[in-house]
């Protein structure tokens, strides 16, 4: 209706003869681009230039800062730095910084996504002295169990590093703390996929979800922290590198004739002597607790995870292989264990 | 080994939901994750209970996923998370102050997640979230928790009253507002017992209960959140009813229609479909009882001592530190549970005198709170004295009309409350305003005669009391009421009822061609007969009822005795005439005299139907008739309940504020009308109503807008006819017209 009229004049549109008037602008034409640009600088006003360079502390505090900073470049290079600071300082100085200030920076690097940040904050943690790590054990365990149950596969690997570098580091304080035991025992085992019956058998999907790099050399390194920590756990007294505790050790002998054994009636010389008490934090229950001796833990492991822990390597030795010799260390760790029994 | 190809959700390295997703539709086999998820959660809690405050969230997956992943599947792993509800619980309500504001939502959203889920019962889900929403001092949080709270009320009353959960939030409400007077804390308490009192959610006397702690708290805002709840509550509880009962009512046979004629497609249909959902329910929700609610001033347990102490304690002591309008609010629902229960305060009306002048900020709303505090038991020595300062003080002829009208509008308002409180020379001086040139004052004046025209023309000069009051007075029947002296009741429209069953009998007297006055029975048989259907083959079942009749007779009405009783009543027909007369006679008096319908018969339920539909006839037809009796009506219109108003005292003061301007004059005109958007011829308009309502046009419409070239062709050839040709089209023409239309109307 009327549509004829109208499509003329439309037609007619298109060639219409645009109108020039003298003094004004010719039209742009319809496809013109505004290709002008304008530029900015930034200038610094002031700088702050100084002649003498920072000191080595003031530098440490500062890459220490950098920790949380957001590109994974500057994390790393941070973490490089304190690295070669703490290793290239005096031999027998203190640390540049105590550990208990560099840990909460540290650690939740733990969990961070980057590989190569973890890595170097592996390589820091290995200069550490100690001595130092056995009084923060109890503060690393929860990041690192945090990090062996991480949905990325590369977390888990690396958390198994630094737990295994814990368990050489300070073994018998890993084992000991609160939570140390069950907890991280059950980290284990969920990362072994060795919970339950079923999931144990080679034929069903282990550690399904995620990323999957947890077939072979993966499973190798977890068998192998494992091998060490119920080394240090419930490892047969005599077996074990660390555990040579005589009954005549040089404390003992400090005392004149009358008096035996009094060390065990002094105030014990570790960092918090009454840690089992609790006194401040929540209350715990069975899985949170502290195992302390050898004959607890083993008690807690031949009820709990023994059957598990069995059925797991006999799988893994079927499964044969990398993971078969991997699993034969665990199997002799354990098979001494069993033999020295719940204790003398 | 070859490099494995990844999908694109598996390149991500944690993926949550992804996992999430995947134990939704099988539990079983993704246990080991779960449970590998279920120990990153308890480290991270661990790391968190070690330091709330400082638990900045890095890494790739923070507590907060965590927590929320854990929620969602908590279903499927109930042993693995037995006390997975009780850990939120205990980390929300000991670190809700230094939790990180999402980490916080977070955990609300879990737990009420947890909820639904059924992992915990809906008091510990109230009792968890309560305390943090009076404790926090975060805005946010204190908005979530209340629409948290409010939304979990409701869901639980949703199908059913769940009695138990109410009782238990009412007593931990009724504490908190008892518990400590002067904290602000009690706001919580009136804010959510009000939404579900308009929600009618509770409608029960606890809740009242609750509120009226509240206007008796010592805090300023708790005090007026309560006293607004009792002045307002009800009103906006029928709104919302309204509101919800007339959402769009849509018609659904054009509904149907239209889906008949225009094009089928799936979706139409499942619009159609679900329209019809939704009209069936709105239908079934029609037929269901209307609930019955009573309004919160008539649930209050003892309202004279709750009138006495909110009295007591915010007006009249000096220690009250209320500001105006509180004190007003306060006042107004004071006066109306006076006015509503018929209390007795005494100081109350003491307390009113100083108020009564017209330099008073907000006057009328006094005024109004007066006269809302009078009713007919009040002694009328405590009430005169007021008059006669309202009557000096605002009515008189220096006065400006606005307040001469507010003041003898005032004066009517207490007045019909209580008629005994005026004395005979102050209301011939009031009347006398009638003759008052200022429009307001001469129609309040004149309001103020009729009123004691009617409750007590004696008091009135002879020349005002007009014939009806003079007529009444003289036959002695317009009495001036007694002190305390109460109306007989009866049953509204009664009279109603007696005339036209009065009326039916006799016109099926005269149908059978009997006496129009006689009574008979059969009438209300068949009535009953109507209604019980049951009942309708043991006929002596219903034989054995026992009619008493209006003159005081008692007999038996057999159906079988019927013909046996006939002559009698022939007989006694004469005596009913006789007495017929003698109705007449007395006319007057009968109309006053207490119908004996009611008392003597049992009204059958077509009776009560009846009577309901002449009570609503006579409204209708006293409405359309005369103004006059229509405002002599009016107060009587107005339900006890409702509030009396400074509105309805200032009344008609804009009449005497002296000329409006044009714009006001034409908003006022405006303000009845409905909003009409422009104007437009009859047919335009009709037109308009029929393409919105999706109905095509007609022939005689389609040919007017025909494009003026396709007539062209046949215009043309119309004059090429030859006269047979012409002929023809007219002779088809002619015979369409009789056949009507092309297709034809006759069937064939």
């Amino acid at each position: 209706m009327g549509s004829s009229a109208k499509r003329k004049k439309e037609k007619q549109k298109d060639f219409q003869k645009p109108k020039l008037k003298v003094g004004k602008a010719k039209a742009k034409p319809e496809n013109f681009t505004d290709t002008s640009f304008r530029s900015k600088a930034i200038v610094l006003n002031q700088q702050s230039l100084q002649l003498a360079a920072p000191t080595s502390s003031s530098q440490f505090s500062h890459h220490l800062s950098l920790l949380s900073s957001k590109s994974d470049s500057q994390r790393r290079d941070s973490l490089a730095h304190l690295t070669t600071s703490i290793a290239s300082r005096p031999v027998n100085s203190p640390l540049p910084q105590p550990v208990s200030v560099m840990l909460p920076s540290l650690l939740p690097l733990i969990l961070d996504a980057n590989n190569n940040v973890r890595t170097a904050l592996l390589k820091l943690l290995k200069t550490l002295p100690s001595n130092d790590v056995e009084d923060h054990v109890a503060q690393l365990l929860p990041y690192v169990r945090a990090g062996m149950t991480h949905l990325a596969a590369d977390i888990r690997v690396s958390a198994v590093e630094i737990l295994s570098w814990m368990v050489d580091a300070a073994g018998e304080a890993v084992v000991s703390c609160a939570g140390g035991w069950i907890k991280t025992f059950n980290c284990f085992l969920s990362v072994l996929g060795w919970h339950t019956e079923e999931s144990a058998r080679w034929s069903s999907n282990r550690a399904s979800f995620g990323k999957s790099g947890s077939q072979g050399k993966p499973m190798v390194k977890v068998l192998g922290a494992l091998a060490g920590f119920l080394d240090a756990g419930i490892g047969a007294p005599g077996t074990s590198v660390d555990d040579t505790v005589s009954p005549d050790d040089p404390s003992s002998l400090a005392w004149p004739f009358p008096l035996c054994q009094t060390n065990q009636h002094m105030i014990s010389e570790s960092a918090a002597p009454y840690a089992y008490l609790n006194l401040f934090g929540q209350p715990r229950d069975e899985e949170g607790e502290m195992y302390e001796t050898r004959e607890d833990r083993y008690r807690v492991f031949s009820t709990r995870f023994l059957s598990a822990v069995e059925r797991g390597l006999k799988s893994a030795r079927e499964e044969g292989g990398e993971l078969g010799r991997a699993s034969s260390s665990v199997s002799k760790v354990l098979k001494d264990a069993l033999s020295y029994g719940a204790g003398p | 080994m070859v490099k494995r190809k990844l999908g694109a959700l598996e390149k991500v390295e944690a993926d949550l939901p992804n996992l999430q997703h995947k134990i939704r539709r099988d539990p079983k086999s993704y246990i080991e994750d779960f449970r590998a998820q279920h120990y990153q959660y308890e480290s991270h809690r661990e790391i968190f209970m070690a330091a709330p405050s400082a638990a900045t969230d890095t890494g790739i997956i923070s507590l907060r996923e965590l927590i929320d992943f854990i929620s969602h599947v908590a279903d499927c792993y109930p042993e693995i998370l037995k006390d997975f509800p009780q850990q939120l619980i205990d980390m929300l309500m000991q670190h809700h102050l230094v939790l990180e504001p999402e980490l916080r939502e977070k955990i609300v959203g879990s737990i009420v997640l947890l909820k639904k889920k059924d992992l915990l019962d809906s008091a510990t889900l109230l009792h968890t979230l309560f305390p943090i929403l009076i404790t926090t001092p975060s805005k946010t949080l204190r908005a979530l928790l209340f629409q948290k709270i409010l939304s979990e009320l409701r869901q639980a009353n949703s199908k059913t009253t769940n009695h138990k959960l109410n009782r238990t939030m009412q007593t931990v409400l009724f504490n908190l507002v008892t518990s400590d007077r002067t904290s602000s804390k009690a706001l919580w308490a009136i804010k959510i017992t009000r939404e579900l009192w308009k929600r009618q959610i509770w409608t029960d006397a606890k809740a009242v209960e609750v509120m009226k702690e509240a206007a008796l708290s010592e805090n300023e805002k708790v005090i007026v959140g309560g006293v607004r709840f009792f002045l307002g509550g009800d009103k906006e509880r029928e709104d919302m009813e309204d509101e919800s009962s007339d959402e769009e009512t849509l018609d659904i046979g054009r509904l149907r229609h239209t889906l008949q004629i225009n094009k089928k497609s799936k979706k139409k249909a499942r619009v159609a479909e679900k329209a019809m959902a939704t009209h069936k329910k709105k239908e079934r929700k029609k037929n269901q009882p209307h609930p019955l609610n009573f309004s919160a001033l008539h649930l209050l347990h003892d309202p004279q001592g709750f009138a006495d102490s909110m009295f007591t304690k915010h007006l009249q002591s000096s220690r009250a530190k209320l500001n105006l309008e509180q004190k007003l609010l306060v006042l107004q629902l004071v006066s109306r549970l006076v006015g509503l229960h018929k209390l007795h305060i005494m100081s109350l009306y003491s307390y009113f005198q100083k108020f009564l002048t017209p330099r008073q900020p907000s006057v009328t709303s006094f005024l109004a709170s007066l006269a809302q505090a009078s009713h007919d038991l009040v002694p009328p020595d405590v009430l005169e004295p007021l008059i006669q300062k309202i009557a000096n003080e605002f009515v008189s002829e220096a006065s400006a009309g606005e307040v001469a009208t507010a003041g003898l509008n005032a004066i009517r308002e207490i007045c019909v409350r209580q008629p005994l409180a005026m004395n005979e020379t102050l209301l011939q001086d009031l009347v006398m305003y009638k003759k008052s040139k200022d429009k307001g004052v001469m129609m309040a004046s004149k309001g103020l005669l009729s009123l004691y025209r009617d409750v007590g023309a004696q008091m009135l000069k002879k020349r005002d009391r007009g014939k009806e009051a003079s007529m009444g007075l003289r036959s002695g029947e317009k009495e001036q009421r007694r002190f305390g002296q109460q109306d007989i009741g009866g049953i509204e429209g009664l009279e109603l009822l007696e005339k036209w069953k009065e009326e039916e009998r006799r016109k099926r007297r005269e149908e059978k061609g009997l006496a129009s006055d006689a009574e008979d029975d059969e009438d209300e048989e068949d009535d009953w007969a109507a209604w019980n259907i049951e009942d309708d083959d043991d006929s002596d079942d219903s034989g054995e009822w026992i009619n008493v009749e209006s003159d005081v007779e008692i007999e038996l009405s057999d159906s079988e005795d019927e013909g046996k009783n006939r002559p009698s009543k022939k007989s006694k027909q004469d005596d009913a005439e006789a007495k017929e007369k003698e109705k007449e006679k007395e006319d007057a008096a009968q109309e006053a005299k207490l119908s004996t319908l009611a008392t003597t018969r049992i009204l059958t339920p077509a009776d009560l139907a009846k009577l309901a539909e002449l009570r609503a006839q006579a409204s209708v037809e006293s409405a359309v008739n005369g103004s006059r009796s229509r405002r002599a009506a009016q107060p009587a219109a107005r339900h006890t309940d409702d509030p009396l108003t400074a509105a309805e005292i200032e009344g008609l003061a804009s009449l005497s504020a002296g000329k409006a301007t044009r714009e006001e004059r034409i908003a006022h005109a405006r303000e009845g009308k409905p909003d009409r958007e422009e104007h437009k011829s009859k047919e335009g308009r009709r037109r308009e109503r029929k393409q919105e309502q999706g109905k095509s046009t007609t022939n005689k419409e389609k040919a007017r807008r025909k494009n003026f070239l396709m007539t062209l062709g046949k215009a043309k050839s119309k004059n090429k006819r030859s006269l047979v040709e012409t002929r023809a089209v007219l002779k088809a023409h002619h015979e369409r017209q009789k056949r009507g239309g092309k297709r034809g109307n006759l069937g064939n």
